[in-house]
């Protein structure tokens, strides 16, 4: 009995937005033509967090698309990190690019299978909540396993790679501030067409209503292991692009907590299961965090403890979904619009 | 310090703060299902406060309990009716989980303007005295550690069991909207066991006082160690979450020994995935959180 | 006329899906009312709106007279309205005992816990043998009459029954009937909502039938039972479906 949503509206919506996206590529794209990128303040700023897109992206798919909440996407982004910064330190496949894509892929083929390995036992047992203890747990044995991986992994200081950089290649900002575009723009595509498809219609089946999804022959496991190895993919990827940044690759740097809560906080802030929440939660929460630092250092992070309080107080479905209901309370739903 | 006995003895007082504050994470999940990650950074919290009245005015540990326990339950109140009220209603249970995120940052960040990241410990008069059974060696202050555990589990219990409100606890923590349906106030009920959960983390920041140095930076991973604890010991029972923290802190114990302290995190890390994986409704667990799709 | 309760014209929403259009229904004191239909048809539904679980879009909700628009679930259970909720929803971890005790929280329910205790081992009397079981060992038929015993606790004036012969066989849910009426002899007013038809119209003094969110048709039992639509839709060709 479902009331006929009314659609000239949500046409009209979605037109806005698609237009407002393309000149947003647009602007983003040319930015670095009539803006020092390398030099300005804010090359770094965009180039952050574009970062923290990819990863927020990754997030969104298996958390907010499938309903399975991940705490564990920062042992997937230093996993990238990691493969990407011991396959250059060691030659291994012996280019010696600056940027190769061949390692980058490496980077989220990595965590890919780590999610699978890890997804599988875990999705196909566990309850919600159970689920997000175990990646928060595996995300904690992999920190620990890094710190502790001696030759292998270089330890608590991790791998300097500065030296691999190639002869006569300088670092400017500008290159990392396109790839990292070119990939979150990339992450945001696929997590849209995904979504847009029948695999997204099962992944917001299976959020709703696992149960009803599965006696509709839906594949549940598959479903969710999927959503979970692609978002670990991403955020591989993305553990690459900032280990090219940073030219060292170390836990306190790629495997932190910042990792793990911040993309999360982004995603709910701009609006969860949403394509474009990402990108105005990463804005939003990474400028306060600029500016916290710039302006209340030493204070920034007791703010960003009181503004992901205030957000979760007040603004539950994030910036996209102001003016949309809240889903229903645990007790059975309001009537009332 | 080599005999088995030895580290088993030690595994289990290590193991007591574990406990309690499984307990605590037992009760709020329970009947809220929020993984209430802020559990750790309360109880440094309490630590630092019980640290701080025996520095500033010479108040032993043990006579903080009764500051301190009253203070963390009239603190979980408000926290609760403040912050988790409506949160804990969602079906969305990322907000909750973020607000106890946000509540740990901003906690461990005040805590690191306000005593500054020195690790602080207490220097008691008695920190030293041991007991020694056999060539076992028992300090006191860490059995009496063990006895608040012991003792709070049954403070829990009896609540639980025996009285009007504990009773409610329990049946919200099954079935939270048949509980409404009888006519019986949920949301206090919430708050009941959010502030014992809370008061809970305050016990166990005065015993860590006692026996452990502590900086702005444990409350993390004390948090995931109690969720180790509870998935160890199961849910529904408070004895078992009780045990499960005993229980980690030997398999620490046993890991420091035998591999190395460098491990110690990967064995407790490690113990939690097998536990979740292939005993997801731990050890002594009522309910079953195993779901079969 | 003695209306205990009168919904009038109530509408409800799960967000955008509508379950209720303009539903009115009315309970005499004393009586035993049925309200039957299909699946889906919004039965319990409308039981929830009753009991404040949920809130309407529209159209009032009137108890003595008293509209409840502004009363939450507590204050409704405190005027008398007490719901055994489909699937009865027991506290299976719980003894008996417990859970009889804690349909008798809110304080005026408990000065009377003695005597709420002694009417509900009279009705039950297997409750009795079973007090410090837990509730989730025991069968249907034990498990529903606990159900009904711990709204009795609450020394309700309504009693809105959900699906009591949901899982049930033909001898207990005949058995449960009995007790059902013979709680109304003691002076209860009761609701029932029921997919077993002919049991419910048997027993009750005026029904209600839903289809899908609209009351469709009310009437005395005996006139339900009489009435063809009702019979070819629900209670079959022979009459009996149990």
């Amino acid at each position: 009995m479902k009331l006929l949503p009314d659609t000239s509206g949500l046409d009209k919506r979605k037109l806005t937005w698609t237009s407002l996206g393309a000149l947003a590529v647009v602007f983003f794209a040319t930015l670095p033509f009539y803006y020092d990128v390398h030099n300005g303040q804010f090359g770094v700023f965009f180039f952050n967090v574009f970062v923290y897109v990819i990863v927020a992206q990754g997030w969104n798919l298996i958390s907010g698309y499938t309903g399975q909440i991940s705490l564990g996407q920062n042992a997937f982004f230093g996993v990238g990190a990691y493969t990407m910064a011991l396959l250059w330190f060691n030659d291994v496949t012996k280019t010696g690019y600056y940027f190769d894509p061949v390692l980058m892929i490496l980077s989220g083929v990595t965590p890919f299978i780590l999610a699978v390995l890890v997804g599988i036992p875990l999705l196909s047992r566990l309850r919600g909540d159970y689920f997000a203890f175990g990646t928060l747990g595996m995300g904690m044995i992999v920190t620990v396993l890094f710190i502790n991986g001696g030759m292998f992994t270089g330890g608590a200081e991790g791998r300097m790679l500065v030296p691999k950089m190639p002869e006569g290649v300088v670092f400017n900002l500008r290159t990392h501030y396109w790839v990292a575009f070119l990939i979150a723009v990339l992450a945001t595509l696929v997590v849209y067409f995904l979504t847009s498809s029948r695999v997204g219609l099962a992944l917001k089946a299976i959020r709703e209503d696992e149960v009803s999804a599965a006696s509709h022959g839906i594949n549940v496991l598959k479903y969710k292991v999927m959503a979970f190895a692609v978002g670990a993919f991403m955020a591989g990827v993305a553990g690459s692009i900032y280990g090219y940044y940073l030219l060292q690759v170390t836990p306190s740097n790629v495997l932190t907590s910042n990792w793990l809560f911040l993309p999360i906080l982004m995603v709910v802030l701009g609006g969860t299961g949403t394509i474009l929440g990402p990108w105005l939660g990463a804005f939003v929460i990474y400028l306060i965090s600029w500016y916290g630092d710039s302006f209340f250092a030493g204070y920034h992070p007791i703010i960003s403890g009181v503004v992901i309080i205030l957000v979760m107080l007040f603004l539950p479905s994030g910036l996209m979904g102001l003016g949309q209901k809240v889903p229903g309370c645990g007790r059975g739903g309001r009537g009332s619009r | 310090m080599g005999s088995l006995a030895q580290i088993l003895v030690n595994g289990i007082l290590l193991g007591s703060m574990y406990g309690i504050a499984a307990i605590g994470l037992s009760l709020i999940f329970g009947t809220m299902r929020i993984i209430f990650l802020a559990q750790g950074t309360m109880i440094v919290l309490f630590a630092y406060l019980t640290y701080w009245s025996f520095e500033k005015a010479g108040i032993d540990p043990y006579l903080s309990l009764f500051t301190v326990v009253p203070l963390a339950f009239v603190m979980g109140l408000g926290l609760f009716y403040l912050l988790f009220r409506k949160a804990a209603a969602l079906e969305d249970k990322n907000v909750s989980l973020l607000l106890a995120v946000g509540l740990m940052y901003l906690i461990d960040n005040l805590i690191l303007k306000i005593w500054s990241a020195t690790p602080r410990g207490l220097n008691l008069s008695y920190s030293g005295a041991v007991l020694v059974v056999g060539d076992i060696r028992v300090p006191w202050l860490r059995l009496a550690l063990l006895g608040l555990a012991l003792g709070s589990a049954l403070v829990v219990y009896l609540f639980l069991k025996k009285t009007r409100v504990g009773t409610a606890v329990r049946a919200a923590s099954e079935d939270m909207e048949a509980t409404t349906i009888q006519g019986i106030n949920s949301v206090w009920v919430c708050a009941v066991s959010f502030a014992i959960g809370i008061a809970l983390a305050g016990v166990a920041g005065v015993g860590m006082a006692t026996v452990y140095s502590f900086d702005y930076q444990f409350g993390f991973t004390f948090a995931i160690k109690a969720l180790v604890a509870l998935a160890l010991g199961g849910m529904g029972n408070v004895f078992g979450a009780l045990a499960g923290g005993l229980l980690l802190g030997i398999i620490e114990n046993l890991a420091a020994y035998y591999i190395g302290i460098a491990w110690i995190e990967v064995a407790s890390y490690g113990t939690f995935m097998l536990v979740l994986i292939f005993l997801p409704q731990g050890l002594f667990g009522r309910r079953a959180l195993v779901k079969k799709v | 006329m003695n209306q205990l309760l009168e919904v009038k014209e109530l509408s409800v929403a799960y967000g955008d899906v509508r379950a209720l259009w303009d539903v009115s229904l009315e309970v005499e004191e004393g009586s035993i009312v049925a309200l039957v239909g299909a699946n889906g048809a919004g039965k319990t539904t409308l039981l929830k709106a009753i009991s404040g679980l949920l809130r309407p879009l529209g159209g009032h909700i009137l108890f003595e007279g008293e509209d409840l628009v502004h009363l939450n679930t507590k204050r409704r259970v405190e005027k008398g309205i007490v719901m055994v909720p489909e699937g009865r929803r027991l506290f299976q971890a719980l003894t008996v005992l417990e859970n009889l005790r804690l349909g008798a929280y809110l304080p005026k329910a408990r000065a009377d816990y003695d005597d709420s205790l002694e009417r509900v081992f009279t009705l039950f009397p297997v409750l009795k043998d079973r007090m410090n079981g837990k509730a989730g060992l025991m069968s249907g038929g034990e498990q529903q009459m606990l159900a009904i015993g711990r709204a009795v606790m609450a020394r309700p004036r309504l009693v809105m029954i959900d699906e009591a012969s949901l899982g049930l066989s033909p001898i207990l849910t005949r058995t449960i009937f009995e007790l059902i009426v013979a709680l109304n002899e003691q002076g209860t007013t009761v609701l029932l909502v029921e997919q077993n038809i002919h049991m419910a119209l048997k027993v009750c003094d005026k029904a209600y039938v839903m289809k899908t969110g609209h009351m469709v048709l009310s009437g005395t039992g005996d006139e339900l039972l009489a009435n063809d639509d009702v019979r070819k839709a629900y209670v079959g060709e022979r009459g009996s479906r149990l």
